[in-house]
């Protein structure tokens, strides 16, 4: 048990606090934030809060309708809208650039509802959609202000299964993006800690240690040891960039109120960890059986691209498994161990899952857990003295089952 | 009770017998040198003992019983296949190997910087592996190999990439270790070391063991026929019992093949005899890489 844990201590120290990994870890974060930074950057630069004019000859607006929004984020500040009394002088105004651009509604505006907009360069949306939102108030001025407030603001729907009390409010942004969010650091998650366990599995080999090394401990405590030791380095990454994730996402909740009211479900996070931490290991345990039949990283990491398809392919289902998340496929695809990880958890987002899918899918996934790190002892056994001479699965599977 | 005890064990790969019913104890305390010509399987034989492999059949018991995860403890090894862990330095390398032989993690770094400096590594001991010679690799090898105090240590050609010093080096630690009551197997194709360092030999050639016993009877019982003498006289051309007489060189040695059934008592009655004068005779033990040579042709050679 001891050694298991050295051998643990070993592999994860190798990696963890090295320059490159440190590296590996920042820089994708960095990445995003430069991505992101860039983008806001223009947006903000973008902003044109110089003030609207508009010239009324039809009579309708009235400027004290005009409502200053309680300020939101730094992209939402209201534009001013100032009044001309004609075209002459609001021309004069742009031309000094006092204002960006001016509307100009004709005497029978009511009857006809055309306009004019009048500007240099083409206005940002953000200009006409504040200018409509006005003359709507002005137009509905004499109706109930809850009325005409709803008229402007629209409807809030909420979907709802008609068999259950789960619920995807239009607002709650997040539960249709974590299930993706969830399903790709999944995918990132086997792909890095597949990386490090592939190089661990062939290293002796490469290096010819493996005789001093199995002369000390037994194999399967290696490879156990291995195995704990990648997958942490993995999650260690995962959880860094996690972490990362959440300071973004409430910086980007703080810019965008609208979408504070986002929660996340604890049972939705519930089936998500049980899927994922079995079904992590056997991918691993199997990407690392896999690669101690083979006789060098090269090769080796050809090998995990194997894993990484069959895992991805619920995304191309993606439609069908929120349209129809209990048809026969659906479940298949929750149910296949393959398959399981991406799709179990969209499809809980979108339906009620019934328990027993659930739990056959958690117990499947456990069950092959366990025996792919078995199958990967073995093959690290049979494997670990051909050194240059690849151990077939044939062989492997026979050896195995006598 | 035998360090070693190796009962009629036979290895097959394939279609090829790698080793095939070899038999051999080692006894506590002495230097037993594992001898054959290159792919005669001795470092099969070493895998078997040391359960990397498992014998198709014959038994073999270590420390008198089998392999357990305890008595790993207790023996180094130093494999055929040089390696080390190449990305890190070498005495966290070091260090981690100990450790994984049951030496606590403080131990471990006391005993490493010790050998450290007996092996003048120490100044190399923040270098990444893979920046060390191969030489120097090796001695860090002999270093995993013995930093745990093991009660018997195997090693597999000690001395293939040593220069003359490190090579007397590594025979004068073998010798230490031996008066410290170790237990060593030396496995080498390398005679003339042998000759020099071990107690008994089993001579292994395409899998068979084909001598087997205490060194110094083994070149006795290959003796008998040759002699060797030294005079300045003049030796007659033709003795009776004597097949051949070849002069070695001009300095008065001469080597003496006597006819089957002829005893060198006779011989020297008969030099005695005729007078000559003799500054030497003596029985010419055969050395091992004579014997070898001559066993290893007679059985044909293996296929390595």
């Amino acid at each position: 048990m001891n050694k298991i844990w050295l051998v643990i201590k070993h592999e994860y120290l190798r990696h963890v606090g090295k320059k490159r990994f440190i590296l590996a870890v920042l820089s994708l974060p960095f990445f995003i934030f430069v991505i992101i930074g860039v983008g806001m950057l223009t947006a903000f630069i973008s902003i044109d809060n110089t003030p609207v004019g508009y010239v009324d000859h039809s009579g309708i607006l009235d400027q004290s309708k005009q409502i200053v929004e309680k300020n939101t984020s730094i992209f939402d500040k209201p534009i001013e809208l100032l009044p001309f009394s004609d075209e002459k002088v609001a021309e004069v105004a742009l031309k000094n650039g006092e204002i960006q651009a001016y509307y100009v509604l004709n005497e029978k505006y009511l009857e006809t509802g055309e306009g004019k907009l009048i500007a240099n360069e083409a206005p940002g949306g953000e200009v006409s959609s504040q200018f409509s939102k006005f003359l709507k108030r002005n137009l509905l001025s004499t109706i109930d202000p809850l009325i005409s407030e709803r008229i402007i603001e629209g409807a809030n729907i909420e979907i709802r299964a008609s068999d259950d009390e789960r619920t995807v409010s239009n607002d709650n942004f997040f539960v249709v993006v974590l299930p993706f969010l969830a399903g790709f650091l999944f995918l990132i998650a086997v792909n890095i800690s597949g990386g490090y366990l592939l190089q661990a599995v062939v290293e002796e080999k490469e290096n010819r240690t493996m005789e001093i090394v199995v002369t000390s401990v037994s194999p399967t405590q290696l490879m156990t040891g291995k195995v704990i030791g990648n997958l942490s380095v993995g999650l260690t990454q995962l959880i860094i960039w996690i972490l990362f994730g959440v300071i973004g996402v409430g910086f980007v909740m703080n810019s965008f109120p609208n979408l504070r009211s986002a929660q996340i479900d604890a049972d939705f996070l519930l089936i998500v960890v049980m899927t994922f931490i079995p079904a992590f290991v056997m991918v691993s345990a199997m990407m690392a059986a896999l690669g101690a039949t083979t006789t060098d990283l090269k090769e080796a990491q050809q090998v995990s691209g194997l894993f990484t398809l069959p895992i991805a392919i619920p995304f191309w289902f993606i439609g069908l498994l929120m349209e129809n998340p209990n048809s026969p496929f659906s479940i298949f695809l929750s149910i296949f161990p393959f398959t399981a990880p991406i799709s179990l958890p969209l499809r809980v987002a979108f339906s009620n899952v019934p328990f027993w899918q659930s739990s056959l899918t958690i117990a499947l996934l456990v069950v092959l857990a366990i025996f792919s790190l078995w199958l990967a002892g073995r093959a690290f056994r049979l494997g670990m003295l051909r050194y240059g001479k690849r151990l077939s699965l044939k062989e492997l599977f026979r050896k195995s089952l006598i | 009770m035998n360090t070693i005890e190796t009962n009629n064990i036979s290895k097959r790969f394939n279609d090829q017998k790698a080793v095939d019913g070899v038999s051999f104890d080692v006894r506590p305390g002495e230097i037993f040198g594992l001898l054959g010509p290159n792919g005669a399987g001795k470092t099969t034989c070493i895998r078997i003992i040391l359960d990397i492999f498992k014998p198709d059949s014959g038994t073999v018991k270590i420390f008198g019983g089998k392999m357990s995860e305890e008595k790993k403890q207790r023996l180094g090894y130093l494999p055929e296949e040089r390696g080390l862990y190449q990305d890190i330095n070498l005495e966290q390398c070091l260090v981690y190997l100990a450790t994984l032989k049951g030496l606590s993690k403080n131990e471990s770094q006391i005993k490493v910087s010790r050998y450290l400096e007996q092996f003048d590594l120490n100044e190399h001991r923040k270098k990444k592996v893979k920046e060390l010679s191969k030489g120097m690799q090796q001695k860090a090898q002999l270093i995993t190999t013995l930093v745990h105090e093991p009660e018997l240590i195997i090693i597999d050609e000690p001395f293939s990439a040593l220069d003359p010093v490190n090579t007397q080096m590594v025979k004068d630690l073998l010798q230490e270790q031996r008066k410290m009551g170790k237990t060593i197997v030396m496995c080498t194709h390398q005679m003339h070391q042998v000759e020099e360092l071990c107690d008994r030999i089993v001579l292994i050639n395409q899998g068979k063991s084909v001598l087997y016993g205490n060194l110094s009877e083994i070149q006795k019982s290959f003796s008998g026929n040759d002699l060797h003498i030294k005079t300045q006289s003049n030796l007659p051309s033709t003795i009776p019992g004597v097949s051949s007489i070849q002069s070695e060189n001009n300095d008065g040695d001469f080597k003496i093949h006597l006819e089957k059934g002829n005893s060198p008592q006779d011989f020297l009655k008969y030099l005695i005899g005729q007078e000559i004068i003799l500054d030497l005779f003596e029985i010419s033990i055969p050395s091992l890489d004579e014997i070898f040579i001559q066993i290893v042709t007679q059985t044909g050679v293996g296929n390595e």
